[in-house]
């Protein structure tokens, strides 16, 4: 089965990134570096495929609609909400049990959550 | 550079069709797909919210909950990953997505790291 882990941080924890310093960031992320290894360990381990990307900042986003055959751009996220999409990943799980073990070794759903959506057959 | 589009729209209405509308939608999405190919890096059509999972992870304890994450007007459908030299051109792309006539694409790009 493949699933779609949709990673959600934390408003408020996003908001602190942009405070930081490039070193600082920098100085973070390398903190939450042995929690992704963990994590891609126990991928390996499991044979779980993956694949993925990390976003950029929400605030950058746009939104596209199409009425009337008129294209209408805004800027901003779909959905103001606290937590906030930074990344995603795809994984080709055994069963659902799985994709929330892996779910849960992700180091953003200690502070945000970890949606996860099974792809349509 | 990568942008990931989010395919968002009225999930109700969308059980509503009958199989020939919803055959008819989905040609649109293979023609779409066949036209922005060489722009595409992946795709998928998700199952409705209510096979959604939630999982948080508090004080060392797994929570998990069934549902989206966030209620939302419009629920997200399906995704494609864009491959393209910029955000303007993967608005005009978005245009393009036939979820767009009726719903809402919305538009991340990757982390720099991740462009580079």
């Amino acid at each position: 089965m493949k699933y779609l882990l949709l990673l959600n941080n934390d408003g408020a924890a996003v908001d602190s990134w942009r405070s930081l310093s490039p070193d600082e960031a920098a100085a973070r992320r390398a903190e939450e570096v042995p929690r992704w290894n963990a994590l891609f360990g126990w991928m390996a381990e499991q044979g779980v495929e993956v694949d993925g990307l990390e976003l950029g900042d929400p605030n950058e986003a746009r939104v596209v609609r199409v009425r009337d055959h008129e294209t209408l751009v805004s800027d901003g996220p779909f959905a103001e909400t606290k937590e906030q999409l930074g990344g995603y990943f795809l994984a080709e799980c055994k069963d659902l049990d799985q994709a929330i073990e892996l779910a849960q070794r992700v180091p953003v759903a200690t502070t945000g959550s970890v949606e996860i959506r099974p792809i349509a057959e | 550079m990568k942008v990931l589009a989010l395919i968002w729209s009225d999930e109700s209405s969308w059980e509503k069709l009958s199989p020939e509308e919803r055959e008819d939608w989905y040609a649109q999405y293979r023609s779409f797909a066949s036209a922005a190919d060489a722009k595409l890096a992946g795709g998928d059509e998700l199952a409705p919210t209510r096979a959604a999972t939630t999982v948080r992870v508090r004080g060392g304890q797994t929570t998990v909950t069934d549902g989206p994450f966030a209620e939302t007007r419009e629920q997200l459908g399906g995704y494609f990953v864009l491959d393209v030299q910029s955000l303007d051109e993967a608005t005009e792309l978005a245009a393009k997505i036939p979820g767009a006539k009726h719903g809402t694409v919305e538009l991340r790009a990757a982390a720099e790291e991740e462009a580079a």
